[in-house]
Formats: structure tokens, sequence, C-alpha cells
């Protein structure tokens, strides 16, 4: 293991959250056995205080959550150094086996961290606990992952040998390579040319829509989820050439590298924002019909709704900057 | 309405030192009427007084106000609550020392964010009510204790609350000062608010205004009655 300041706070910090989740998770299932508003029973009261307590808590440690997947690639870009044949963090992700599933369960609990701070927020919008029950399940669902991502994280970590030899970007994610990131790099360009503005817009529009008249939330928050999915695709395959300036390079990490001004983390922040925005509009749908959350819930689909669309144009208007000032036509 | 519903307050739960402070009161107050809760040191009357007022919750049980559940509710729904709902009037006083009689009385008034000016004018008006006006600008540590008693109530008064929640008011006053918070306590229920007082003196307990006296003993109620 290479004891670097951001590979203990990321294990440490994990282990924390880890920790954290799984005491919830326990008070979750209490709550969801024993969780009866009507009744002014000792427990009921001591649930009431510490569902207050656990979800601050929870605020903090998801938090960090969302942090963590930028500081996980900052990390692996920082060692990628150390790793002969790795450029960047793709490289350095693939020193071992742990090192992209790490990545994907990180992607995975960010979308799902997000959504949870959403419904927790909803949550507390309210005097009588509306969602109380909701965030405790997906909480339950969150658990294992959390717990999962913060054990490959550290082996993972544990696992790095400065004297591997690993493959640098330039070759995981080439077209001739056998791996879905190779795959992703080698989709067609004149498709992703049309179906990534196809999807942009039909986010564009329902989101515009939902905004204007709260009709189609879950059209908005599908569309959102596609966007983000289309994007990372369109980023790797189509819009990273502009930024690297070389047809053949597809790597979705260099561009978060000082090279590029670190505009990766920006194109990055806009998608994962925006996906969690826009999926968050659909999630809250159902919940509409909840007097006490009458008033706050359109409120607060409506600030999801502008987000997602404010995150998705500031990609769009970046992507397309590129794309006409950059010394490459593809 | 407040109503009680089955309180329980524990203090230290669990812990050697458990305290059982109330234990299994249901009480309905009325609301626009005086109601002094009544027994000995130790017989619950603050910590009841303190639940009510939503600066402490119980252990078990309900209490609603207006038919609003209140135990339940979170913090932030509470400080509202608390704020715009009821007024306090310590056995202390809790002035703030080295501040003047008019900022003390406008403190609570804060957290709402209204504009200075009106309620500067309201602060002075409640002071003016209770022949204070002149000590507006005096330092609280310069009052003597009926004046301070005085600026604690019109402190209590600044956000209009519909409850007056009054915790041994009398305790330091002698019996002249008694008589006219008594008076002062009289003339607010006539205004329509509601006066809940946890008081062992007999001054406060068999004035005339006060409608209803909930003996208190051990933590529980052992007997309520109305004054003639």
């Amino acid at each position: 293991m290479i004891l670097h300041p951001p590979i203990i706070a990321l294990v440490f910090g994990s282990l924390m959250i880890g920790l954290m989740v799984l005491y919830a998770s326990f008070f979750g299932v209490q709550i969801l056995r024993k969780w009866d508003l009507r009744s002014g029973s000792e427990l009921q009261l001591a649930l009431e205080r510490k569902t207050y307590l656990v979800s601050t808590i929870l605020s903090y440690a998801f938090g960090f959550q969302l942090f963590s997947l930028f500081l996980f690639v900052y990390t692996a870009d920082g060692i990628s150094g150390l790793f002969v044949g790795a450029m960047c963090a793709a490289g350095a992700l693939f020193v071992n086996s742990y090192g992209y599933p790490a990545l994907i369960l990180k992607i995975v609990n960010f979308l799902f961290a997000g959504c949870w701070l959403i419904i927790n927020h909803a949550d507390n919008r309210a005097s009588d606990y509306p969602l109380v029950k909701i965030k405790y399940v997906v909480l339950l669902i969150l658990t294992p992952l959390i717990v999962l991502e913060a054990a490959v994280q550290a082996t993972y970590f544990a696992r790095l040998e400065p004297d591997v030899i690993t493959s640098c970007c330039g070759a995981l994610f080439s077209k001739d390579a056998l791996a879905l990131a190779s795959g992703i790099g080698a989709l067609p360009l004149q498709p992703m040319r049309i179906v990534l503005p196809l999807v942009l817009a039909l986010t564009f529009g329902t989101g515009l829509r939902f905004f204007r008249t709260g009709r189609g939330p879950y059209l908005f928050s599908a569309a959102s989820t596609v966007a983000f999915v289309t994007s990372v695709a369109a980023l790797i395959s189509v819009i990273s050439p502009y930024f690297y300036e070389l047809p053949t390079h597809h790597c979705p990490f260099c561009i978060l590298q000082k090279e590029y001004g670190y505009v990766g983390y920006v194109l990055y922040v806009t998608l994962l924002g925006g996906a969690i925005a826009g999926m968050g509009v659909g999630i809250l749908a159902p919940f509409r019909g909840i007097q006490s959350l009458a008033e706050s819930l359109p409120a607060l689909q409506r600030r999801l709704s502008i987000l997602a669309l404010a995150l998705y144009g500031l990609f769009t208007v970046m992507v397309l900057y590129k794309i006409y000032s950059a010394n490459l036509r593809l | 309405m407040i109503e009680l519903i089955n309180i329980r307050k524990v203090y230290n739960a669990g812990k050697p030192n458990e305290f059982v402070a109330i234990e299994g009161v249901s009480l309905g107050i009325e609301s626009r009427k005086a109601t002094v809760l009544k027994g000995p040191s130790g017989s619950g009357k603050t910590t009841l007084l303190s639940m009510i007022g939503c600066m402490a919750r119980p252990t078990a049980g309900r209490i609603m106000l207006h038919d609003r559940e209140i135990t339940s509710l979170p913090e932030r729904f509470l400080t509202e609550i608390r704020r715009a709902g009821f007024g306090f009037i310590f056995q202390q006083f809790n002035l703030i020392k080295g501040v003047s009689a008019l900022e003390n009385v406008m403190l609570p008034a804060y957290p709402a964010g209204e504009r200075h000016g009106p309620l500067r004018k309201r602060a002075l008006h409640l002071l003016d009510l209770l022949g204070l006006s002149h000590k507006a600008s005096s330092k609280t540590e310069w009052l003597s204790g009926g004046e301070a008693q005085r600026v604690a109530i019109s402190r209590a008064l600044i956000n209009n609350p519909s409850v007056v929640i009054a915790d041994e008011p009398t305790a330091h006053l002698d019996t002249h000062l008694s008589h006219e918070f008594m008076d002062i306590m009289a003339r607010l229920k006539a205004e329509g608010k509601t006066i809940i007082m946890a008081s062992h003196d007999p001054i406060v307990y068999e004035a005339g205004a006060v409608d209803r006296v909930v003996d208190m003993r051990d933590g529980q109620v052992v007997g309520t009655g109305g004054n003639p």
C-alpha cells in the first residue's frame, strides 16, 4: 500500500462512512418496524429524536461520499507517475483488478447518495416525517454498496505495487483494445453526433415543460438519466478528441489534468449534478399527494429541474465552445 | 386548548441517577383562561411548564396545541411555534445584563427579521403599558426587582404570543409587587391571552383572575379545582 495522504483520507473516510451507514441501517430497521407517529410511546419519541440526529450525520457522510469520487480520481491521477506505463488515472486504476470496480461503485454510490440527500431534504421540509420510511429503505439498499465500495477501494489501494507495469490510457481507450472502455471509445462518430443533441434536446424540452407546467416529471427524470449516460459515452467517443486535439485519443481522465485546465472536473460535476437533480424530480413525484409536502415539494422539484437544466446547459455550452474552437475537425 | 396526553418525563434515563420528574400526566388547559400549576418544590411544575412551552420534550406522551401535535415536531418547526406562540417569564427574569431594558424586550423578536423601527416602537409601547417607558434606556442591572419583572413581562409579550407562561413569577417579589404582577396577568387574560403559571405562592393561586388550579405532587396531578 502506498501511504499517500489522499489515500489515507479516502480509506479512513470510506471506513467511517461505512460504519455510519451500518449504524444508521440498524436504526433504520427499527424505524421500519416500530415507527408509528400516532403513538406517544417512549420508543416512538426516542425514534423521532434519533432520526433527526441520524439524518443530520448521514447528510454529512453522504456529502463526503460525493466529494470522495473526485478525490478518488484525483488521487489515482496523482499516483499514476509511480507506475510504469501509466499516464493518468486510467493507467493507475488498471494496476490491479480493483481499480475500475472501485470507480464504478463510487459513481453508482454518488448517484444514490445524491438521491438520498434529495429525499432527506424533502422529508425535512415537512413536520410529520412523511418520507422517513422511504429514506431508510433507500439507505438499506445503499448500505451494502457503500460497504462494498469501502472494501473494494481499500483492496485496490492495499494491492498497489509500484513495480507493476500497467497500460496507458492510449491503449485502454483505443479502438483496438478489448474492453468496455475501448468499446465506448469506438462508438461510431456520426450516430453519436445525432444521438447526443437529440437526448439533450429532449432533456431541455421536458425540463422546461416541467418547470413551466409541473407536468411530466417522470419523462424529464428519465431523459436526464439517459442524458447522463449518453453524455459520458459521447465525452469518451466524440468530445474528448476535441479537448486533446488528437483524433485517436479518447481518454476520459486526461481532461482532469492540469494541462487541460482541470476542465474534466467541471464537465463531470455538471453531468453528475445534472443527473442527480433530474433524477430527484422523478423520485419526488410520487409524494406530491402528501398533504404536508403539498407546498414545499413542487417548489423543490422546480428548483431541481432548473438546476439540472442549468448544469446540462453549462455542459452543452462548454462542449460546443470546445468543438468550434479546437484545431481539430472530425 | 392545550392538551397533555399521558406525559412522562425522565431525566438521566437508564443511569443510576435516573429521575422521574413527570409520571402519566393528562391534562387539558383551556384557552383564554388563567391556570396555575401548584405544588411544592420538586413536584414537576417547572418540568411540565417547559414541556408545554416546547422548551423540553417529554420522554413519552403527546402534547396537542390547538389540535396540532407538537411533541413530534423537529426542532426547527418547534422553534417557530415557541417563538410565535409562547411568551416566557422566568423565575430569575433572565434579563441580559449590560444592555438596556428596551433591547432586552426587543431581543426575542430579532430572529423573525422584523424591521428595527416598528419593532422598537412596539417594544416602547409595551414598556409604556407597564409604566416603564422612562426606564427604556436603563441597563437591566440598574433596575429594581419590580422593574425587572415588568421588563421580563414586556419581553414575553413582544411577539404577541397567545400563551404566556410564568414560572414562579413572584418568588423574588414582595407582597405589593406580587399583587401588581397578578393584576397585569388579569389584564392580559382579559385581552384574550392564555396564562399558565407555576407557583406555590397563595397570592398567585388564590388570585381572582385564576380560573383553575392544578395540584401537583411527585410528578403527578393530585387534584384540580377552580377558584371561587
